[in-house]
């Protein structure tokens, strides 16, 4: 049996708060925007593992969260299977496309596989946008001409926009789980080796093809759950929102938010979709929200690598140890 | 079916690929640094040269505004910023140009939007028959700039101090520190020679195909596959596999199923070079 490590259990208890604070507080703009953010945390917790435990920069995750939204789509609109199997087809689809685009990193490293993934990025763009993402009409594309377009249906027991939200928030809460117990247990372990240095892993007896293989597929089935959550929230996707611009941004806002603490990702997410919500409440041009992000990256490179999960570890860190030094008097 | 009318029209987006490739290359062999945000500076060069252009502006002063803020812009940058990131490994030098990229698509976002435009330069309307096909002056010049500057740059590089320093800088920095290379200064120079690419090549893009703050940082990956063509070694393959890029895309026109694919042309060119040239391409990226 799989041992589960006692730190595992603060994901799903903050996430339940979380997301309880969250559907009672917010209207229907901000849990639209909540929802595509934990959606989005998904992916980001993939791209962490793949910098955070590896090293390894990968610009296509926003690719493979298209990915992972047509397929779903597609099976959705082709065969109207419960949602649950279209979202885990985009997902395995996905990860199966990353682990393809992650396969020139098993011989590259560095900044050598930081272009190659952006090469793809930019090659998915321009592919995306040739094809569309699929609503309801026949065909491989299923492209709808003209007024015949259909909407991806959410599942029934998730129909309302809390209930939806709450839905994602489960699915997100088990996919940070599963990152996060790769992380402590010993994918994490040999991870950190191959990290080290790849003859320190193979010496020590780590299979290091398998495990850098395995980090990708990984990284590619939560960006492909996220795609497929992202498709449930409105019920269709567009093209232009899934350009290598969009891959670049999130992985400086990965970077922002943390790489090394499991809710770097979901803070990187609300970056991501609550703050320009936000802005748009305030009436503020939505590009100003891209210069903070370019601001908050080279702060977070130059000062702070660890993020701002990494600050907040920190904080309650010291918080901690200052209220156990003063239990004793 | 004749293919060189679109040979043709390919050279003009070949020289720019070419001519940013380069600029890429030779800020990449001196500092180190890919610069991400390679297009950005060059889009914000242009985004000044129309506005001046629509303060009724001689064509001159815009041009040589557009290289200048560019320059200025790659120039502060490299000053100030890239130093603080110097120790640390290549891929995050590389990733922290991103900052000033996003920076720079805000700074054009906010103050001229996303509506396509396109910068126009008199030389649109002259024209060269080769081969009884039209060949703008913009495209004319878009050639020989590319040629002129590689020239240029390799001039500088083989007989000047500055150039040797930079060589000197590219095979090992820690000891041409020891040896007494002036190494901000050099990494500076090498700066602003980025940022003169990089603002001729956003004026030339934004008039032969069109001026947009995202579209135009986006050219940074076309450029990009061609200097990984060029091992991000070589100027000359470089400049090469630019002009054979803008070609390919260009002749992939007319094939009418491969058509809407096209613009992906350069990516997979790259990949494919990637996965042949990997090991040769490894010795050429020690960490540094």
């Amino acid at each position: 049996m799989v041992r589960l490590p006692k730190q595992l259990l603060q994901v799903p208890v903050m996430m339940l708060i979380f997301s309880i604070a969250v559907a009672c507080l917010a209207n229907s703009f901000w849990l639209s925007a909540a929802t595509s953010a934990v959606a989005l945390s998904l992916s980001v917790a993939g791209l962490a593992i793949l910098y955070g435990q590896l090293g390894l920069v990968s610009l296509c995750q926003f690719a493979l969260v298209g990915v992972g939204g047509w397929v779903t789509l597609r099976i959705g609109h082709a065969f109207h299977p419960p949602f649950e199997v279209s979202l885990l087809a985009g997902a395995i689809v996905a990860s199966v496309v990353g682990l393809a685009f992650g396969v020139p990193a098993l011989r590259l490293r560095g900044l050598y596989l930081a272009l190659v993934t952006l090469m793809l990025a930019g090659a998915f763009q321009i592919v995306i946008s040739a094809w569309g993402f699929p609503d309801g009409g026949r065909g491989f594309l299923g492209r709808a001409d003209g007024s015949g377009r259909t909407m991806l249906a959410r599942p029934p027991m998730a129909d309302g926009e809390v209930t939806y939200f709450l839905y994602v928030c489960a699915f997100a809460t088990i996919g940070l789980l599963i990152a996060q117990w790769h992380k402590l247990a010993r994918p994490g372990r040999a991870w950190a080796l191959i990290r080290k240095g790849e003859t320190v892993a193979v010496a020590s007896g780590v299979n290091v093809l398998i495990y850098k293989a395995w980090a990708f597929a990984l990284s590619g089935f939560l960006a492909g759950l996220a795609g497929g959550l992202l498709a449930g929230n409105v019920g269709q996707l567009d093209g232009r929102a899934f350009g290598a611009f969009e891959s670049l941004n999130l992985f400086a806002l990965a970077i922002v938010g943390g790489v090394f603490n499991w809710y770097g990702a979901v803070i990187a997410g609300m970056l991501l979709r609550a703050l320009p919500a936000l802005l748009t409440d305030l009436g503020i041009d939505g590009y100003v929200m891209i210069g903070i992000f370019g601001v908050a990256l080279f702060q977070a490179l130059g000062t702070a690598p660890s993020g701002i999960a990494g600050q907040i570890s920190a904080l309650i860190g010291r918080f901690g140890s200052r209220i156990s030094r003063r239990r004793p008097r | 079916m004749n293919i060189l009318p679109f040979i043709i029209s390919g050279l003009g987006i070949g020289a720019v690929y070419a001519l940013s490739g380069v600029g890429l290359v030779v800020l990449f062999r001196a500092t180190g640094v890919l610069n991400f945000a390679f297009g950005a500076f060059g889009a914000i060069g242009a985004h000044c040269a129309w506005q001046l252009l629509e303060w009724k502006m001689p064509l001159a002063v815009a041009i040589f505004a557009a290289v200048t803020v560019s320059t200025a812009i790659s120039f502060l940058y490299g000053r100030l910023f890239a130093p603080m990131l110097s120790h640390r490994d290549v891929v995050v030098r590389a990733v922290g140009t991103l900052a000033p990229a996003l920076i720079l698509i805000a700074i054009m976002g906010v103050i001229w939007g996303e509506l396509p435009r396109r910068l126009q330069f008199p030389t649109d309307q002259m024209f060269v028959s080769l081969f009884a096909v039209r060949l703008t002056f913009t495209r004319v010049i878009a050639i020989f700039l590319a040629v002129a500057m590689v020239v240029a740059i390799t001039l500088l590089l083989n007989r000047t101090r500055l150039g040797l320093d930079m060589r000197a800088l590219a095979n090992d920095r820690d000891l041409s520190a020891v040896l007494g290379v002036r190494i901000l200064y050099t990494e500076t120079a090498a700066w602003t020679i980025t940022g003169i690419f990089s603002g001729l090549a956003g004026l030339l893009l934004a008039d032969l195909v069109r001026l947009q703050g995202t579209f135009l940082t986006l050219l940074v990956i076309p450029a990009i596959a061609a200097a990984i063509l060029g091992q991000l070694r070589s100027l000359w393959e470089t400049a090469v596999a630019g002009l054979l890029i803008g070609i390919a895309e260009a002749v992939l026109t007319p094939i009418a199923w491969i058509s809407p694919y096209r613009a992906a042309a350069p990516f997979i060119i790259a990949l494919a070079a990637v996965t042949i040239l990997g090991g040769a391409a490894k010795s050429a990226l020690k960490d540094r």
